[in-house]
């Protein structure tokens, strides 16, 4: 990667995110050299890196520890809130039962669909709305503040916003599709949730990206057009490399999101036509059966999804990722 | 839009007014000066089945005069009865509770802890406090669907067989029925509802009685290009559960015996699907009917498009207020029956009060259950929250019927003949698998039928999950 | 997106209001000054579109908010009866705003505590080596991952039996700990980026590491620093799931959960007027919240001119 940058002259040190920087940091840094026989620089930044992340450790052990131990632990359980004297040790069983469900099945189709067409989408509008709100000559200000506005607005009530514009007679958006009601069909269900999605997050995407942008040093453009970069050399060879971890952050944080959809579907679908995520499943056999070592189990396995997908995420973006081999010891 | 929680502090009274009053109440119901536990034994209530038969007039007075006289001990001032309720809009369960706590003359008075507008939202709600055994519950308002599933899980208490008669007498037998479970009153009705037929009196010169009419008409007023559709709930929720069970029940049948162990189905369901695929491919069906519940259809009825709706009676108010020039245009019947020459039996809604298992006041949590539902305070919700009370004789009641009810005489014919939803402690997995199965209308087929009994002695089980 | 990567650097820079250290002016002026005129019709173009596309919806919410019971159901776009009473009703109830005040204080607090404590674990992730660093980053994620309907029903216990039920704590400490991953991610990928000179350079004239973080980092860090609290508070502003199962009362109830409790002219009636008219004005402290923060990221994208 480091070979395709142009070079930028002594006044970039360190293009991050496009290798190791030239120069004089690399012997200096401590961290490189062998474990044995800690420096007192090595041991006083080991102590101030616990004290800096002991307070985010201690909230998050403390206040989710509990509750996902106690989540894994129900699901292990036969745990229904209505036959209380039933209760008792089923090991895998929900799993079982949950993985022999064609409901589950379906459920992770349609979860999977939704978040592979939001997610692209939403990157794909939400890089052209930071460019835009990153070079915009006029109306920056406006532009930056009106886009967060669909990202501001409470899901379920834009939802219910939704189900109105599209439902025949309440809504000015029903009529796009004749006299059909889209609401009544999976795919355009789907179509609908899917916009609904993307027109709400899209500026999360946006905003994380804009700040990646910000990062990307106007010297390095200035110097690839000077070595006759086009535009999309430009953005593909200078911008999306520096760009990478946020837009690591950017997708990984919206497919974790996208994954565990919930509210938009209730409102607008209610889950009806095979529109029904895995969440909406997990919603309805938890508090809607009160079913908690089966609706446990659900979480369960919605979290290994989720967390597959991170772990493929991760190891993709390599070195752009926070935690990363490189960043801490460059 | 009434405030969070209405505390409603009763004025302070002297002592020996509440012991008075306690002492006349209880001469009334023949039972002294014997005085409730209060304590949080469940099994209190229970234990001193009752003696003496008592009138529903006397029955209020004991028990609020029972509880007068429990109060009298070493508590200070009057006992706090929280009751979990949903905000009625007009108010008059805030009032309701206010006028009791001063009626009880000190012996308690009614806090309401509000719930969220919505029946799921209240069940998550209550369920997940009394999943952590909160003693703060006194009195739980219940959606009538939801008996069964808290007495088994052992988080309401059953009235004692005096209550229940006290509770029982005078009050609708279908009423009744929702509060019941195995044979015991757990939930003492507060208000109840029913759908009727509304339709256009502009369109329909006689109003259909049976199903297959009620499609006839539509289709031939939609061939003479006039307002035509038929509203009723079709998205994949609970009212779509009632709509089936309306249609079982009109045809015969039911969908669980009425022990809640087995499923029946069978013949009437066959025929409710088929009523149910015939209004889809009828024409006359909202072209949005699987995603409509009532207040959609309501909507779509006020802007005139239809000429027929099954809904429950808001619809009246909410026409004179939105529709004015609609609203004398509106006639009322009965459900359209399925088989001929007999009445259908739609199902039955509502709210009961039960006491909750943790109540550290759980007699006068009975007391004010037996004033919240008295005939004042029914009428009050009737007239300015048009909910249908479930007292019998009220249905006859000139305040009633002129406070909004010029509908009454249909409403209770409708209650007579009214069905009951499955009552069982699964009732919530049983309803999802129906209106999952079944739906959408349009695709809705008597194949169906077979994969929906399977998925029914599931949920009846707890087995496997739930759409 | 060709089009706008060949807007150019310079010329925009030169031409917004920002002033940019200088930095690019010097040719830039010349080149884009010829094309101009089209560029900012251009820009006015996109801008339209954008801002149509944004606003539309909630126009259509705030159309809503303004319709008579009679005509909410109409279809159309604009009301044909206007009316304040949807307003009216939610401000003559304490309901909505004691809510507004709970919203507004509890993610303000949630934002700034998770602003704060993430940023101190992004820069240890970020920089500083130390064992257990890539566990945290896991730990983070994991989080994140996990679904959080099965995760409030334990909380609600849990909260009950150490007495912070129905607390603005009780939100706050929740809200912290959600918010925590995506804030030390986004956080730790904008630290990474500053340039390791400016520490050392601190280093060499005495700064321990603690005050290269303080003075050094974190007011370059300002974009990222500003970007996180705004995808914060909206995080906090618009949570549900807690909201209606950690709080009982008035006084801690937010805004999307008092929703819930908004009652329509009967049981079956959907309140949307309300609904309508709530969301609407909710979306107001974001705006501010948004243009305040603004200048923010303006201020950090200028004083970015160390990293050249």
């Amino acid at each position: 990667m480091a070979g395709r940058v142009p070079s930028a002259g002594p006044g970039v040190p360190s293009a991050p995110g496009a290798g190791p920087a030239p120069g004089v940091g690399r012997v200096a840094v401590p961290g490189r050299g062998p474990r044995v026989g800690l420096t007192a620089q090595q041991r006083a930044q080991r102590r101030l890196g616990w004290l800096l992340c002991a307070p985010a450790v201690v909230v998050i052990v403390a206040v989710a520890g509990y509750p996902i131990g106690y989540a894994v632990y129900l699901s292990l359980r036969r745990y229904d809130l209505r036959f209380p004297a039933q209760s008792s040790f089923v090991g895998l069983g929900n799993y079982a039962t949950v993985l022999g469900s064609s409901l589950w099945w379906k459920a992770l189709a349609v979860t999977v669909v939704i978040t592979v067409v939001s997610v692209v989408v939403e990157f794909v509008l939400g890089m052209a709305l930071a460019l835009v709100m990153h070079r915009a000559v006029v109306g920056r200000g406006l532009v930056r503040t009106v886009i967060l506005i669909p990202y501001g607005i409470v899901t379920v009530v834009a939802a219910f916003g939704w189900q109105y514009a599209w439902t025949p007679g309440t809504g000015y958006l029903s009529g796009l599709f004749g006299d059909a009601a889209p609401l009544t069909s999976q795919t355009w269900g789907v179509a609908v949730i899917v916009a609904a999605e993307v027109w709400k997050t899209t500026p999360f995407m946006a905003l994380l990206l804009l700040a990646g942008l910000a990062l990307v040093p106007d010297e390095l453009l200035r110097a690839a057009r000077v070595d006759g970069a086009g535009p999309w050399a430009r953005f593909t060879r200078v911008m999306v490399p520096l760009m990478k971890p946020a837009i690591l952050v950017a997708l990984l944080f919206r497919v974790l999101d996208a994954f565990r959809i919930f509210d938009n579907i209730y409102v607008l679908t209610g889950g009806s036509y095979d529109t029904r995520s895995v969440s909406i499943l997990g919603y309805d056999n938890l508090f809607t059966a009160l079913n908690l070592g089966v609706g446990s189990s659900l979480s369960v396995l919605i979290f290994l999804v989720v967390a597959l997908v991170a772990f493929v995420f991760v190891k993709g973006f390599g070195t752009a990722a926070p935690g990363g081999e490189r960043e801490a010891g460059r | 839009m009434v405030t969070g929680t209405v505390v409603v502090v009763a004025g302070p009274r002297p002592r020996w007014r509440v012991r008075r009053s306690g002492g006349v109440a209880g001469l009334l119901s023949g039972r002294g000066g014997r005085c409730l536990s209060g304590g949080r034994s469940a099994g209190g209530g229970r234990r001193r089945a009752g003696r003496g038969r008592v009138g529903l007039v006397a029955a209020v007075c004991a028990v609020v005069g029972l509880v007068g006289c429990a109060s009298s001990g070493p508590a200070r001032g009057p006992v706090t009865v929280r009751w979990y309720v949903y905000d009625e809009s007009s108010g008059s369960f805030a009032k309701a509770a206010a006028d009791c706590s001063a009626a009880s003359r000190g012996a308690y008075r009614i806090a309401i802890s509000v719930l969220p507008n919505d029946a799921d939202g209240q069940r998550a709600q209550l369920v997940r406090r009394l999943a952590a055994e909160d003693s703060s519950m006194d009195v739980l308002a219940l959606d009538v669907t939801w008996t069964a599933e808290f007495a088994e899980a052992g988080w309401i208490v059953p009235f004692d067989a005096a209550s229940a008669r006290a509770i029982t007498a005078g009050t609708l037998p279908v009423a009744v029925r929702t509060g019941s479970w195995r044979g015991r009153l757990y939930a003492a009705p507060l208000n109840t509802n029913v759908q009727l037929l509304w339709y256009r009196k502009d369109l329909v010169a006689r109003p259909p009685v049976t199903w297959a009419q009620m499609l006839a008409q539509a289709r031939a007023l939609a061939a003479a290009g006039k307002p035509h559709l038929v509203e009723v709930q079709g998205a994949q929720y609970e009212g779509y559960t009632v709509l089936f069970n309306s249609l079982v029940a009109s045809a015969g049948g039911s969908i669980l015996s009425a022990d809640g162990s087995r499923v029946e189905l069978g013949e009437p369901a066959r025929r409710a699907v088929e009523a149910i695929a015939a209004l889809a491919h009828s024409g006359a069906a909202d072209p949005s009917w699987s995603n409509q519940r009532e207040d959609d259809n309501r909507l779509a009825f006020e802007t005139g498009s239809a000429a027929f709706q099954l809904n429950y009676p808001f619809i009246y108010p909410s026409a004179r207020a939105n529709a004015p020039d609609l609203v004398d245009r509106i006639g009322w019947a009965q459900w359209p029956s399925l088989v001929a020459g007999r009445p259908s039996h739609t199902t039955v809604g509502g709210y009961n009060l039960a006491v909750s298992s943790y109540s550290r006041h759980p007699g006068q949590a009975r007391a004010a259950i037996g004033c919240l539902r008295s005939r004042a305070n029914q009428i009050r919700t009737a007239v300015d929250g048009g909910l249908a009370p479930t007292l019998e004789a009220l249905y006859s009641d000139r305040a009633f019927i002129e406070g909004g009810y010029p509908f009454a005489a249909a409403i209770y014919a409708a209650l007579r003949h009214a069905s009951v939803r499955p009552q069982t402690p699964a009732y919530q997995s049983v309803s999802l698998q129906i209106a999952d199965r079944l739906s959408p209308p349009g695709s809705a087929s008597v194949s169906a039928l077979g994969g929906l009994r399977g998925a029914i002695e599931d949920a009846l089980d707890s087995k496997g999950l739930v759409p | 997106m060709t089009t706008v990567a060949a807007g150019g650097a310079t010329s925009d820079r030169a031409t917004s209001d920002r002033a940019a250290g200088g930095r690019g002016r010097g040719g830039g002026r010349g080149r884009g000054g010829g094309r101009r005129g089209s560029a900012v019709s251009g820009w006015v173009a996109v801008n339209t579109v954008i801002v149509v596309v944004s606003l539309v919806p909630l126009a259509w919410l705030v159309s809503l908010s303004f319709k008579t019971p009679a005509s909410v159901g109409d279809g159309h776009f604009v009301p044909r009866h206007w009316t304040w009473e949807n307003y009216r009703g939610i401000f003559d109830a304490s309901l909505f705003t004691r809510a507004l005040v709970n919203s507004i204080g509890i993610a303000l607090i949630s934002t700034v505590l998770a602003v704060a404590v993430g940023a101190m674990a992004a820069y240890a992730v970020a920089r500083l080596v130390f064992p257990g660093r890539r566990l945290l980053v896991g730990l983070a994620l994991l989080i994140a991952m996990f679904p959080q309907i099965s995760l409030v029903s334990p909380l609600f216990n849990l909260w009950r039996q150490i007495g912070i039920f129905d607390t603005w704590i009780g939100l706050i400490v929740p809200y912290l700990t959600f918010s925590l991953p995506l804030a030390i991610y986004t956080l730790s990928a904008f630290f990474r980026e500053i340039p390791r000179d400016l520490e050392r350079a601190a280093a060499v004239d005495g700064a321990t590491p603690w005050q290269a973080f303080t003075r050094v980092i974190v007011p370059l860090a300002a974009p990222g620093m500003v970007t996180t609290a705004i995808l914060v508070f909206i995080f906090c502003w618009n949570d549900f799931l807690f909201a209606i199962s950690l709080t009982s009362t008035e006084s801690s109830r937010t805004v999307p959960a008092a929703i819930a409790f908004f009652t329509g002219a009967s049981q079956f009636a959907q309140p949307i007027g309300s609904i309508a008219a709530a969301a609407v004005v909710i979306t107001i402290p974001i705006i501010v919240f948004v243009l305040v923060f603004q200048r923010r990221i303006v201020a950090g994208l200028t004083s970015g001119a160390v990293k050249g």
